[in-house]
């Protein structure tokens, strides 16, 4: 019997140019960083270097913020009209150079190229777009007096999708009349660089977005500095809670978008084929490098075998592999440290007691890999069921009755988000009113778009992001 | 659900009804799936290898009231040899005629392994009662015919009388015996998805061996989203009974293009297994021809013209 | 030297026509002598017919690739800066005020592009309502629009008596008169934009010799006056439109939120919360 196997389409990343080093970008220009060190950067599908990148000590950050004194001063001037004439510049010049930015963001994070090329670049055009429009509009945004810009604000994004965090928090900040100091993830620094180059193509006025390169302690300097009046920080929980430490004697806007531990409900009058689609997106979209993943299918008891049959079979037919291959679906891990946590837990969830499944794929043997992974038998108190994994990683729980379902799932720290999964409207309501989750996705999952607040509950983060509510963590009431 | 097989491959009533209750489907999430499934890249080798599996799998279809013996001779043989030029590239699967045409379609083929299918069951509408429609098979397997392709009676199926649907597919089935049958549902007239699950489980469980999306002869043919929905009615079906369907797809789809998105589909939700024309098959007329300028076009690397292969 | 300049025509569908009668009248500007169509009753049937397809293509689209296509627009306008510019000098403004208008326009459209991904976010709401109800108010485009729009030469002017209705979601039926040139220029940018055919329709005329047939015809579903006009005329329309409750609004706003208001329809959907 002739299987029929799929060739290599390879994307060429022959339209990318990545140069050997590069500095910071404060005053509307590339300069050599104060900082003599320099991190290297690399290919997490082949560990082949890409760049080096300085890594932006103390006063580096100074710099930054006073080039961003400077760029307040203008761009508080303009009027709306005109920051919306950026950002939609700007989000022209995204749209001309997707494919670029597309294949950037996989070599340097590797994420697969039908990822970036179909959801993060496209998200990335219209986040920029979206905003420009509420530049000239700010006083119909809310019926409350007194919003003003909050000045300069700090910004440090992750790995996981590195163009796209950075426009959703350099976009509504521009719109709303402030100015950005942004610190990009230390393992995905290239598609920030790009970016930059933007700003000055499109005639940014200088100090307007700055962008310093580094590691923690990069970041861990830009949260300190006094001068900033607004720090948003996507990431760990861990680190939130370090920054909502770090700034407890100041006076200081904070966002914060961190960990989650989603539940994917699945009741037993869902549509199974679809539900077992909206999971599987759910946990392996993005290697499961995602703060809002549908980590635990929390899933009724009187389904569960016919659920997991078909979860195993369509985990099957994931392709794994080179990102960028457009027919890969998961791509690599984003980093070596990424890959032992990962590890590490999967292992402890086979001790404890969890029945594991991993698909039957060849790993490519430079890179950092994992075969996508399903736990049933596993209890709320193992490790994996509370931990967030960050991974390809499934944990399956099991519930009886609809209120069995919301004690499991609320029973975390997290409330990021969760799913819903049935055919029964009612119950979709009745269930989303009860959940401790930001955003809820019923009978659908990882949607996003700008005009749609996104942010957690609890210990995942405080802040929205997106949509009117979202302008609200740029604009500050003044007392 | 625990259910027994009865005869060959038909499910009794109850069991029946117990597979069509409750079907739930979210027409959103069907749809992004299946756009995702179009966004394979199949290029080089696999692409030639999809092409020639296409050409294996056409039924090559005529179905017009102006159709005549010389036609059918026409048509015969280019099902037989599709391109002169080439001798890898395989005959298809099957031509598709009216009943009246069977006879000189099947003495056309006898010297090849291209099979006759003719439609029956007062094909495109069925609406006729069972007697005429039984009378319609039996002349087209009497002429000779090795499928036959119905159309179910959707009439009975808006009215919510799907007893009298499956029964009618249960008689024909009959008549068939050993004669492959393939039922038409027109995913066109029936539109939501629930519906074509349903009219596919019912078509499974009364003996169909194939279920097919259209008869061609109205503007909405078959989507790539009721093929997807077919095969996963086939997948259930099989899981229950163990009895493995094909399915076939007609109606509109005229470039390679296409075609190979479903293949995707096919190769994905069901497997390997269902690549083959026991299993899978396409109704088309045009889209041969863009096979073969695909195929050549792999070979030589130039654009193709329609000119340089044979009518039908 | 008085020279006879091209034959403007009216953008209706997507597509330029002139009208069935035949017949143009003569529009002049500072010793230019323009011809544009003088529309008729059919041509206006003709319009609706086109608005109605067109409003069912334009509504659809999502809110996103509305921004994009109105964004479009102020591309394509800055692009011909200088043709406008000359047509508004011609028309009696000078220099300076001809690019002020310009500015002002190009502003306008970007002000109406962003909002056309957002305004939906200013006027639907939950409602709490009392009971285990699940209670949202959004709204949807009204559908076939009309506007007369006023006879200032300006281009700023022209595009804020298209722009409201266009936003929400509504198809266009621009009726000009004195600033046809102008209306009948800016019909070949939007033609440019990726516009659907019948979304914005751009015709030329005079409007009292059509003001029954319009007000009357019930597949218009309302009417914005931007133009001054008579008192009588004002009675005139809205008893003909009181036949299918046609909408109508006489000078409404053309900047803010309020300027959207005529033009959405408030739905209200309510469900149930259980398990």
């Amino acid at each position: 019997m002739n299987k029929w196997e799929y060739a290599e389409s390879i994307e060429s990343s022959s339209i990318v140019n990545i140069e050997k080093k590069y500095g910071i970008f404060i005053d509307g220009k590339f300069q050599n960083a104060n900082s003599k060190k320099f991190i290297k950067t690399i290919s997490p599908s082949t560990e082949e270097v890409l760049s080096s990148v300085s890594l932006g000590n103390e006063i580096d950050i100074n710099s930054a913020v006073e080039s961003a004194k400077e760029g307040l001063k203008i761009w508080s001037k303009l009027s709306g009209t005109e920051r919306a004439k950026y950002l939609f510049k700007l989000a022209r010049l995204i749209q001309e150079r997707s494919r670029e930015f597309a294949v950037l963001e996989t070599l340097d994070g590797g994420k697969p190229i039908k990822e970036s090329r179909d959801f993060d670049l496209p998200q990335v055009a219209a986040n920029f777009f979206y905003f420009a429009g509420w530049a000239d509009k700010l006083d119909l945004s809310w019926n409350a007096k007194g919003l003003k810009p909050y000045g300069i604000v700090g910004q440090i994004i992750p790995w996981n999708f590195p163009l796209l965090m950075l426009s959703w928090k350099v976009a509504p900040a521009l719109a709303t009349g402030n100015v950005v100091i942004l610190k990009p993830a230390e393992s995905t620094p290239l598609t920030a660089i790009l970016f930059a180059e933007l700003c000055q193509e499109v005639g940014l006025p200088p100090g307007v977005f700055n962008l310093v390169t580094g590691d923690g302690s990069t970041g861990a300097a830009l949260v300190k500095h006094p001068d900033i009046s607004k720090i948003a920080f996507t990431g760990s929980t861990g680190v939130g809670k370090y920054i909502q430490k770090e700034t407890a004697d100041r006076d200081i806007g904070l966002t914060l978008e961190l960990g989650g531990k989603a539940a994917n409900i699945v009741f037993n009058d869902a549509a199974i084929d679809q539900a077992v689609e909206g999971v599987v997106n759910g946990i392996f979209f993005n290697q499961g490098h995602v703060c809002c993943a549908g980590s635990r299918l929390v899933l009724q008891e009187d389904i569960h075998d016919e659920f997991v049959t078909k979860l195993e079979k369509r985990m099957q037919s994931l392709r794994v592999g080179n990102p960028l291959d457009k027919n890969t679906d998961i791509g690599a891990i984003n980093s070596k440290d990424q890959l032992d946590k990962i590890t590490s837990l999967v292992n402890e969830g086979v001790e404890e007691g969890g029945t594991i499944f991993q698909t039957d794929c060849e790993l490519p043997q430079n890179g950092f890999w994992f075969k996508p992974t399903l736990f049933t038998n596993a209890q709320p108190s193992y490790r994996i069921s509370r931990e967030e994994i960050f991974g390809p990683v499934l944990t399956t729980l099991t519930f009886r009755t609809p209120e069995e379902a919301i004690e499991i799932s609320n029973n975390t720290e997290y409330g990021l988000s969760a799913g819903i999964w049935t055919e029964k409207g009612s119950k979709i309501l009745w269930t989303a009113d009860r959940l401790q989750a930001g955003v809820i996705w019923a009978n659908t999952f990882n949607k996003f778009d700008p005009s749609s607040p996104f942010g957690g509950y609890k210990e995942s983060g405080f802040g929205r992001e997106g949509g009117r509510h979202g302008l609200l963590s740029y604009l500050k009431v003044q007392s | 659900m625990s259910l027994t097989k009865e005869a060959q491959n038909i499910l009794n009533w109850s069991d029946t009804v117990e597979l069509i209750d409750n079907l739930r489907v979210d027409e959103v999430g069907l749809k992004e799936r299946v756009a995702s499934l179009a966004t394979r890249s199949i290029k080089k080798d696999s692409k030639l290898q999809a092409l020639n599996y296409i050409i294996s799998m056409c039924d090559l279809t005529t179905l017009e009231g102006e159709d005549t013996e010389g036609k059918i001779g026409q048509m015969t043989a280019k099902a037989i040899r599709p391109d002169p030029s080439n001798d890898e590239v395989p005959s298809v699967a099957a031509v598709c005629v009216y009943p009246a045409l069977v006879s000189k379609a099947k003495k056309m083929t006898q010297n090849s392994n291209v099979k006759v299918a003719s439609v029956s069951s007062y094909f495109p509408s069925g609406q006729a009662p069972l007697e005429s429609k039984i009378l319609d098979t039996q002349f087209a397997i009497d002429e000779g015919a090795d499928e036959i392709d119905i159309v179910i009676n959707r009439k009975a199926f808006f009215e919510g009388d799907y007893r009298k649907m499956y029964d009618e597919i249960v008689a024909l089935k009959e008549v068939c015996k050993s004669v492959h049958l393939k039922t038409i549902l027109e995913v066109g007239e029936l539109r939501t998805y629930e519906n074509i699950k349903k009219a596919s489980l019912i078509s499974l469980a009364a003996g169909s061996d194939f279920i097919k999306t259209s008869t061609g002869k109205i503007s909405n043919g078959s989507s790539r989203e009721a093929c997807y929905l077919m095969a996963k009615a086939v997948w259930d079906y099989k899981t229950v009974t163990g009895f493995k369907a094909g399915i076939k797809v007609a109606g509109g789809i005229r470039d390679s293009k296409d075609a190979i998105r479903y293949l995707v589909i096919v190769n994905e939700e069901l497997g390997s297994e269902w690549l083959n024309p026991d299993y899978f098959r396409f109704g088309a007329s045009s889209l041969v021809d863009d096979v073969l300028k695909q195929i050549k076009k792999l070979k030589t690397n130039a654009y193709q013209s329609s000119y340089y292969f044979p009518r039908g | 030297m008085n020279e006879i300049k091209k034959t403007y025509k009216n953008y209706v569908g997507g597509k330029y026509v002139r009208s069935e009668s035949g017949k143009t009248f003569r529009i002049e500007l500072k010793n230019e002598f323009y011809e544009v169509p003088l529309t008729s009753r059919k041509d206006i049937r003709d319009a609706v017919v086109a608005a109605k397809k067109g409003h069912t293509d334009w509504q659809k689209l999502s809110p996103y690739n509305k921004t994009q296509v109105l964004y479009r627009l102020s591309e394509m306008l800055e692009g011909n800066f200088e043709t406008y510019q000359q047509l508004l000098q011609d028309a009696g403004l000078t220099k300076a005020k001809a690019k002020e208008d310009i500015h002002k326009a190009v502003d306008s459209i970007i002000w109406y592009a962003g909002m056309a991904d957002k305004w939906e976010q200013m006027t639907g709401n939950l409602n709490p309502v009392a009971g285990d109800f699940f209670n949202i108010s959004h709204q949807e485009s009204l559908g076939v629009v009309f506007t007369l729009n006023s006879n200032t030469q300006s281009l700023n002017s022209l595009l804020l008596n298209m722009l409201p209705a266009l936003t929400v979601g509504c198809s266009v039926i621009s009726f000009n008169e004195e600033n046809s040139v102008l209306a009948l220029k800016l019909a070949e940018d939007i033609n440019n934009s990726d516009l659907p055919g019948g979304a914005l329709n751009i015709m030329s005329g005079k409007f009292e010799l059509l003001i029954e047939d319009i007000s009357n015809h019930v597949e218009i579903t309302a009417m914005a006056i931007y133009k001054e006009i008579h008192n009588d005329e004002k009675t005139m329309i809205k008893e003909n439109a009181s036949k299918s409750l046609k909408r109508i609004f006489i000078n409404p706003p053309t900047m803010g939120l309020e300027a959207l208001f005529p033009f959405i329809e408030t739905k209200t959907v309510w469900h149930p919360k259980g398990r």
